[in-house]
């Protein structure tokens, strides 16, 4: 009887990227054949779940962003509570603390990405930010940012359009006009000179 | 002038999977390109220090922190609002906030096991949570974390309990400081 899984077949790939395997494999103590036979099992089962394992790695990338900034999971109904109650004494202090957790973000996405804004773009639609919709339009020296979410509270709408300025600003860019109303923030940056 | 064409090596790989993954190229492109794409992906995972097999095990974990209406939040500024909310608003209204969550969470999940591995996977804060039966009716519940403020920890406890109640159980003892929770919990009668 044959067995499929013994049997070869030969396929075609980039020398670089052969050797660039071959040192991962060599490093992770595993045989060429069977580091390959992982990576091909892993891309078909990413094929499986309707992703690519570039899609599937990039989520992580983004996700990264938050372990390195010490976020933390919480129910969203719980910090809505918190923040709702907090906001009314303390406003102008949380709206402080966002903007400067969004300079941390935006100095660490700077540092790691090459194309910041595209990061913050994709980590703000990925990063579970309860936004439904996430558009960044570039021209030039400008950016324009627009979030929307049927989930997000005024205030929270509020300190994620802070969040986003202090990012922005650790990006070399400066607010020239913004709009924040429940669930929909829409902010225009230039460029720092 | 670079030819990448003359750079190509053949690569030995388990039959059923070069039948498949051709098959998955046609879908989108050539074989070739395919298989530099996903060779591309897994240097680059390797790079980032990831394993590809793990990453794809935890793609449920994401999948589950949506389900479950969990955001991110900065841990340090999540405390700073707790400890505020504690002072202005007193230990009872958030105490009951947490316990009510906790109870939600508890009917979502509507299994121990399962909220005990979808918890640890997603709550990295937390060091270690074991919940382990004593007995058919008696179960014992650890939960530790050094990032923990003592307010946050009296409040996951509460979290905990809610889960716990709406898992036909309710507490019966145990000990809550800074960063520990020990909690002793035994099943409600008729349950």
């Amino acid at each position: 009887m044959s067995d499929v899984s013994k049997e070869k077949k030969l396929i075609r790939a980039p020398d670089d990227l052969v050797s660039k395997l071959n040192e991962a494999a060599n490093r992770q103590g595993k045989t060429f054949y069977s580091y390959l036979t992982e990576i091909l099992e892993q891309a078909v089962r990413a094929y499986e779940m309707k992703r690519s394992l570039k899609e599937i790695i990039d989520h992580f990338e983004i996700l990264e962003v938050h372990e390195k900034a010490g976020a933390i999971s919480i129910p969203r109904e719980v910090l809505d509570r918190i923040i709702n109650k907090a906001y009314h004494e303390d406003g102008g202090v949380l709206q402080q603390i966002w903007s400067q957790t969004g300079r941390w973000y935006g100095t660490y996405l700077n540092s790691k990405f090459d194309d910041a804004v595209e990061a913050l773009s994709r980590l703000l639609k990925e990063g579970r930010w309860d936004l439904n919709e996430v558009t960044v339009k570039r021209n030039k020296e400008q950016v324009e940012l627009r979030c929307v979410s049927t989930l997000l509270s005024e205030e929270r709408s509020i300190l994620l359009e802070k969040f986003v300025e202090g990012a922005m600003h650790s990006m070399g860019y400066k607010a020239e006009e913004g709009e924040c109303f429940r669930g929909i923030i829409r902010l225009r940056f230039s460029r720092r000179a | 002038m670079k030819n990448t064409y003359l750079k190509r090596k053949m690569l030995a790989a388990r039959s059923d999977l070069a039948d498949r993954i051709s098959e998955i190229a046609v879908r989108r492109g050539t074989l070739y390109d395919y298989v530099n794409d996903i060779l591309e992906q897994a240097i680059r995972a390797d790079s980032m220090g990831l394993n590809l097999s793990e990453v794809l095990d935890d793609m449920w974990v994401l999948k589950a922190a949506r389900g479950a209406g969990l955001t991110f939040v900065s841990e340090k500024l999540l405390y700073d609002l707790v400890e505020k909310a504690y002072r202005r608003l007193g230990k009872k209204e958030l105490q009951d906030l947490w316990y009510e969550t906790g109870q939600w969470y508890g009917r979502y999940y509507s299994d121990l096991d399962k909220f005990e591995e979808t918890t640890k996977k997603l709550l990295t804060e937390i060091s270690d949570l074991k919940i382990s039966k004593d007995d058919k009716d008696r179960l014992s519940l650890t939960c530790l974390s050094s990032k923990f403020t003592e307010a946050y920890t009296e409040l996951f406890s509460k979290f905990l309990e809610g889960v716990l109640d709406a898992l036909g159980y309710v507490k019966d003892g145990g000990e809550v400081a800074k960063g520990m929770i020990n909690l002793r919990f035994r099943k409600l009668k008729g349950l």
